[in-house]
């Protein structure tokens, strides 16, 4: 064999990486849609306001709905929209007999329009708000389902899923049993002290990257080109 | 040398400066303060947030910001509940003038207060120190 086809060997082999390592890279990059083409209802009906109902609890945790509702309202008003204060609207639903968010699925949406003037209402639910153990590990998890509907329409204009996992166990504690132990212990203090609720601001903000901006945004009718990363419904 | 970074670092700082919005609204304690009167709903944690309602809407005055949504509608129902139906209904009439999305629920909210149970004068005098002295303690 002479020098020049080891080099074209060579050569073939490089492009054979190079185009294989462009076709994983480019599986695994996240899927984009912009929010024009995914939500073109909000940029039709374009709703000034939005009503926070209380949110369904499909987790195991009987206090997430309690503490979930008071992490929503603020992150909503910077993205422009009038948010109902949450406080006396879950109150005044309360005085008319509805407690649960589950008994609201079945109401027709044009009397949150009638009672409140909301031209939206939100819906959220609770996935997954729990601490899953492990032998030496623990994760936290919260995560929640949104779905903007339409008071007029009773279309659904907006859906997202934010999900944060939080790994508890305080990183890597070093190897051998002592490190085993180290890290054991770290995982039960750490727990001991697992707050949800920032983590659940941020499973907020996450769903919220996809919300298109209301009419108190300085970007408002304007982000239709704006990207984020598209999900797989279950 | 030096002067090309001092330049590029100056351009940088208006690039970036030019890029962060101001800040939309002052929302202070708020969700601390919630989630604290939620999950210990003593005295002191319901009067924390109270607090926190009053203390949003000076330091968005302060700063010329608009109150966030909500925050005046709050508070009205907070002073609405301790039976200070004049302060209720003046913050209720603030949030509708602010968001005229909100004006339908304030009109709601307004009527109620006004059809509660008239206070007695004793009372009423009461209500009426009790604005000046919350004016007071705002300037």
């Amino acid at each position: 064999m002479n020098n020049s086809s080891v080099g074209k060997i060579k050569r073939c082999l490089f492009l054979g990486m190079a185009a294989l390592l462009c076709f994983s890279l480019v599986a695994c990059a996240p899927k984009m849609i912009t929010k024009g083409e995914k939500y073109p209802l909000m940029y039709e009906e374009h709703p000034a306001s939005i009503l926070i109902l209380p949110p369904m609890n499909e987790s195991t945790a009987a206090d997430a709905k309690d503490y979930y509702a008071t992490t929503i309202q603020e992150p909503l008003s910077f993205w422009g929209y009038y948010v109902f204060p949450y406080e006396i609207t879950t109150e005044l639903l309360k005085m008319e007999g509805i407690y649960d968010a589950e008994l609201m699925k079945d109401l027709p949406l044009q009397k949150f329009r009638e009672y409140f003037g909301a031209d939206s209402v939100l819906f959220t639910t609770i996935k997954v708000w729990n601490l899953s153990y492990m032998v030496i590990a623990a994760n936290l998890t919260v995560s929640v389902d949104c779905e903007l509907k339409s008071t007029k329409s009773n279309a659904t204009l907006w859906q997202y899923n934010g999900t944060v996992v939080v790994d508890l166990s305080g990183g890597n504690a070093g190897g051998g049993i002592a490190g085993l132990i180290a890290s054991a212990i770290v995982t039960a203090v750490n727990t001991a002290m697992a707050d949800y609720v920032p983590h659940a601001r941020r499973a907020n903000l996450m769903a919220l990257r996809s919300l298109p901006y209301g009419k108190y945004h300085h970007l408002y009718g304007k982000d239709q080109a704006q990207q984020f990363q598209k999900q797989v419904r279950r | 040398m030096n002067s090309l970074k001092l330049a590029i670092l100056i351009v940088l700082a208006v690039f970036l400066s030019a890029c962060v919005p101001k800040q939309m609204y002052y929302w202070g304690n708020y969700s601390q303060s919630l989630y604290d009167a939620k999950k210990n709903p003593t005295e002191q944690s319901i009067l924390t947030h109270q607090q926190s309602l009053e203390n949003i809407i000076q330091e968005s005055q302060k700063n010329n910001l608009r109150v966030p949504p909500g925050v005046y509608a709050e508070l009205g129902y907070v002073y609405f509940r301790q039976n200070k139906k004049v302060l209720a209904i003046q913050n209720f009439n603030m949030e509708r003038q602010l968001y005229p999305e909100s004006a339908l629920l304030m009109d709601r909210l307004v009527n109620a207060a006004n059809l509660a149970d008239k206070p007695k004068p004793s009372e009423r005098v009461d209500s009426k120190t009790l604005t000046d002295k919350t004016n007071n303690q705002e300037k």
